[in-house]
C-alpha cells in the first residue's frame, strides 16, 4: 500500500490526525471535512482577514504521486511544495520524514516543513501570490520616499520586473541577486517602513477600540436617560393625580403647571447629556468639560521692541576692549557664535531703556522686595539695572 | 538681632514648610505654602554648610537671574530667606514637567499641542535672551508645566548673562543630549544660539517621543549629531575646525529631516531645521522663531488648559524638576558637566575673611 500510515489506519476504521481526535468515525458517505490541524507544522498559505487560512478543497482531489483520491481517503489533504507541486500528506510523510529528498515530479530537493496549504485552485496563482507577498515585504518603499513621481514609477517598474521574473522563472539566479542587493542597500529604510506600517496598524486598532468604547458609553447613557425619563414621567403623573385629589385649585391650572415642570426637567436633561458628550471628546486631556477655543499665535505680547527705533547700532565703534574679538584671528568667536554687536546693542539698550524708567523707590523696605519694580501691561518686568 | 536678621525673620514667617519632595546634591526641595493665602509653593533649601567657601554657584546664579526675570513662561522666584545656615528659595509650585509628559505613553500629542509647547518655550526663552541671559540648561526636564498648562523655564542654576567682549564662558554646560555642536567642540565664546539648539532638540523629541540625539559620551554626542544631520563643511559652518576641542568625527551624509519626521508639516520642519543649523550665526533667534510661519499656520496652538498632562500618581510628585542635580531616578544623562565646586573661584584667605557670612547675604537688595 502506497500511503502506509493513514492507509492502514483507514482499514481499521480510524483516521490519524495530527493533534486531532482519532476516534471520529469516518463513513465514506459523509462529506469529508478539511479540519486543518497541520498549520502548526505547515506554515504559509493565504490568510483571510480574520487571520485563518482557508484551504482549497475539491471532491476531485487526487494525489499525483500515490494516485490516492478522496474516494479512497476522505481525509485526503493536498499540500503544495516549494516547486509548486501537489502531494498528499501521507506521501509527504513517507518521502520527506528522513530528511530532504527530491521531488518525485521535478527532482528539486524539498523539505517536509516547506510544504504549504493550498489556497487557490490554480497553482500558478498560488505561486504568484506567494512571490508577490515576499517581494512586497522587502520592496516596501513609499511614494514619499522618492523626490518625484518619476523615480517612484521607475522603482515600481523595477519591482514589477523582478516579480515577473520570479513568477515565470526567468533569470532566477540573477533576479535573486538583485533582490539580495536591494535588501542589503536599503536595510534601514525597509525596517523603518515596516515599523511605520506597524504603527499605522496599531493606530487603526486603537481608534477602533476607542470608537467601540464610545459607542458603548453612548448606548449606556441613552439607556440611563430613558430609564430616568420614564421614572420621572411616572412620578409626575402620580403627583398630579394626588394634587388633583387633594387640592382645591383649578384642575386645568394644576395640569398646566405640572406640564411646565416636566418640560423644564427634560430640557435640563438634554443639556447635561450634551455636556457629557463634549467632555468625552477630550478624553485624556486636562480641564475636562470646559471647552476653550484655541487662539491664534501672537508673536510678542508686549512693547519691548518699541525701543528699537530709539537707537541704532552702528557698524563699528571705537572700542579697544573688543578689538581682539573683532579681529578674530583664530576664528573662534565666529565659529562659537559670539557677536560683539550684541554686546554693543546690550549697552545701548540699557542706556535707552533706562531713560523711561521712573526712579525706583522704597526698595529698602521688606515688602517691596517681593514685588518686581516695573511691570508692563502683560506682566513682563523691565529689568531694573545690571 | 540686627536689622538684616530681623528682615530675614520677617520673610521666613511668610512661608510654611511641609513635607520633603525631593533631594539632590546641593538642595532639598519641600512642598510649602504661603501662610497668609495658603497658596502652594516649592521651597528649595540649599545646603550651605557642606561647602567650605560659601554658597554654591548654581544657587547664586539661580537667585541672581530669577530675581530679575518675571514672565508668564519663566518660573517665578517668590522669595529668598535664610534659616540657620541654609539658604531657602521660595519658588512657584508647578505640577509636572515636559519630560514626564513625553514619557507618559498613554498621552497622545496633537500637532497643535506641540506647537503650543514650543511657542511657550520660545516665549520664555525670548524673554531671557532679550534680557541678555543665556539659560544654558534647556531640556524637557527643566520645562515645568503649571496646573493651568502654562509651560515655564526653570532651573537657572547654569544661567549667565551675555559675556562682555573677550570674556570666556565655560563650554561645559547644557545636558549632553541637548548640547549644541559649538559647545561640544569647546567654544568659549558663544551666544544665545546655544539655547536655540536645545529647543530644536526638544522640538524633535516632542515629535518623536524619544530623545533625538542621545549620545553616550561627549565624543559620541558629536558623532550622533553628525549622523543625524550630516557632517558640516567649512562652508556650512565657517571656522568650526579651529575650535579648541575640534576633532574629526568622520564623514556622514546629510539626510532629510523629512525621512525621520514623516508626519510633520513643511513649516514645522522648516523651523526645526533652522533651530538645528550648525553655524550659530545662521541659527534662528528666539525672536525670529516667534514670527515663524509655523506658529501662524493652522492649526492654532492648543489652549494651555487643553494640553495633555500625565495622570497624577499618589500625592508626591517627582521633584527632580526643580533642579538637574536632584536626580533620583537616574534617567537620561543628567550630567552636570562640572561638579559645583569646580565652578567656583577659589578665594584667597583675606578675601574670605572680609566676606560676610553666607546667611548674611541680603537678597532683598537689588544690586
Amino acid at each position: 500500500m502506497s500511503n502506509r500510515p493513514s492507509g492502514s489506519s483507514w482499514l481499521r476504521g480510524t483516521t490519524i490526525r495530527k493533534g486531532g481526535n482519532g476516534s471520529s468515525a469516518s463513513t465514506r458517505t459523509a462529506t469529508p471535512q478539511v479540519q486543518s490541524t497541520s498549520t502548526t507544522i505547515f506554515g504559509g498559505g493565504v490568510k483571510d482577514p480574520s487571520g485563518r487560512t482557508s484551504e482549497y478543497f475539491s471532491m476531485d482531489d487526487q494525489c499525483p504521486v500515490c494516485k490516492s483520491d478522496r474516494y479512497l481517503n476522505p481525509k485526503l489533504r493536498l499540500l503544495v511544495s516549494a516547486c509548486y507541486h501537489k502531494m498528499c500528506e501521507s506521501c509527504i510523510d513517507r518521502l520527506f520524514t528522513l530528511g530532504p529528498a527530491p521531488c518525485p515530479i521535478c527532482n528539486r530537493t524539498l523539505r517536509k516543513l516547506a510544504f504549504t496549504p493550498q489556497t487557490f485552485e490554480d497553482l500558478t496563482v498560488e505561486k504568484e501570490v506567494a512571490v508577490r507577498r515576499r517581494i512586497a515585504r522587502d520592496f516596501n518603499k513609499r511614494a514619499e520616499d522618492f523626490p518625484d513621481l518619476r523615480t517612484y514609477n521607475d522603482y515600481l517598474e523595477e519591482v514589477e520586473d523582478i516579480t515577473f521574473n520570479l513568477i515565470n522563472d526567468i533569470d532566477v539566479a540573477e533576479t535573486e541577486a538583485r533582490v539580495a542587493r536591494y535588501k542589503q542597500e536599503n536595510a534601514a529604510l525597509i525596517e523603518l517602513n515596516i515599523q511605520r506600517e506597524e504603527q499605522y496598524a496599531q493606530y487603526l486598532r486603537e481608534q477602533e477600540e476607542a470608537e467601540r468604547q464610545e459607542r458603548e458609553q453612548r448606548a449606556a447613557e441613552l439607556r440611563r436617560l430613558e430609564e430616568e425619563e420614564r421614572e420621572e414621567r411616572e412620578k409626575g403623573r402620580q403627583e398630579l393625580i394626588d394634587r388633583l385629589e387633594t387640592s382645591t385649585k383649578d384642575a386645568a391650572k394644576l395640569v398646566a403647571r405640572s406640564r411646565a415642570q416636566a418640560q423644564k426637567r427634560a430640557d435640563a436633561r438634554t443639556q447635561s447629556s450634551a455636556f457629557g458628550g463634549a467632555a468625552k471628546a477630550f478624553r485624556g486631556r486636562t480641564n475636562q468639560g470646559a471647552v476653550v477655543a484655541d487662539e491664534p499665535h501672537v508673536p510678542l505680547a508686549d512693547a519691548w521692541y518699541a525701543y528699537d527705533d530709539k537707537y541704532a547700532v552702528r557698524d563699528t565703534y571705537f572700542d579697544p576692549l573688543s578689538e581682539d574679538v573683532r579681529r578674530d584671528k583664530d576664528k573662534v568667536f565666529r565659529a562659537g557664535g559670539y557677536r560683539v554687536e550684541e554686546a554693543w546693542e546690550r549697552a545701548l539698550r540699557f542706556a535707552v531703556a533706562s531713560l523711561d524708567l521712573a526712579p525706583l523707590q522704597g526698595l529698602h523696605s521688606t515688602a517691596v522686595a517681593v514685588e518686581p519694580p516695573v511691570i508692563s501691561a502683560d506682566g513682563d518686568v523691565i529689568m531694573a539695572s545690571t | 538681632m540686627d536689622a538684616v536678621e530681623r528682615a530675614n525673620a520677617e520673610h521666613q514667617k511668610q512661608w510654611a514648610k511641609d513635607q520633603k519632595i525631593g533631594e539632590g546634591t546641593y538642595a532639598v526641595v519641600y512642598r510649602g505654602r504661603e501662610v497668609s493665602t495658603g497658596r502652594k509653593v516649592a521651597i528649595k533649601k540649599i545646603k550651605v554648610g557642606q561647602f567650605k567657601d560659601g554658597l554654591d554657584m548654581s544657587a547664586i546664579r539661580e537667585v541672581k537671574y530669577l530675581r530679575e526675570l518675571k514672565h508668564q513662561n519663566v518660573i517665578e522666584l517668590l522669595d529668598v530667606f535664610s534659616s540657620k545656615t541654609n539658604l531657602n528659595l521660595v519658588l512657584e509650585f508647578l505640577d509636572t514637567d515636559l519630560e514626564l509628559v513625553i514619557k507618559d505613553r498613554s498621552l497622545v500629542f496633537l500637532p497643535a499641542d506641540i506647537k503650543a509647547w514650543i511657542a511657550m518655550t520660545f516665549r520664555g526663552l525670548e524673554f531671557c535672551h532679550r534680557n541678555w541671559i543665556l539659560h544654558r540648561d534647556l531640556k524637557p526636564n527643566n520645562l515645568l508645566i503649571s496646573a493651568n498648562g502654562q509651560l515655564k523655564l526653570a532651573d537657572f542654576g547654569l544661567a549667565r548673562d551675555f559675556a562682555d567682549p573677550g570674556y570666556k564662558m565655560t563650554h561645559q554646560v547644557i545636558t549632553r543630549w541637548y548640547r549644541p555642536p559649538e559647545l561640544l567642540f569647546g567654544a568659549r565664546y558663544y551666544s544665545t544660539a546655544v539655547d536655540i539648539w536645545s529647543v530644536g532638540c526638544i522640538f524633535a523629541e516632542l515629535m518623536l517621543r524619544t530623545p533625538y540625539l542621545p549620545g553616550e559620551s561627549d565624543m559620541d554626542q558629536v558623532r550622533t549629531t553628525f549622523r543625524a544631520l550630516g557632517t558640516p563643511t567649512e562652508e556650512d559652518w565657517p571656522g568650526h575646525k579651529k575650535l579648541p576641542d575640534y576633532f574629526d568625527a568622520g564623514q556622514y551624509p546629510k539626510t532629510q529631516l523629512r525621512d525621520l519626521f514623516t508626519a510633520a508639516t513643511t513649516e514645522c520642519l522648516n523651523l526645526l531645521a533652522k533651530c538645528l543649523i550648525y553655524d550659530p550665526y545662521k541659527r534662528i533667534s528666539a525672536k525670529e522663531a516667534l514670527f515663524h510661519p509655523y506658529f501662524t499656520a493652522m492649526p492654532y496652538p492648543s489652549h494651555p488648559s487643553k494640553l495633555p498632562k500625565p495622570a497624577k500618581k499618589g500625592s508626591t510628585l517627582p521633584l527632580e524638576e526643580f533642579d538637574g542635580n536632584v536626580d533620583f531616578e537616574g534617567a537620561g544623562p543628567g550630567v552636570r558637566a562640572n561638579p559645583p565646586n569646580k565652578l567656583k573661584r577659589k578665594l584667597s584667605a583675606e578675601e574670605l575673611g572680609s566676606r560676610p557670612l553666607a546667611r548674611r547675604l541680603d537678597f532683598s537688595q537689588h544690586a
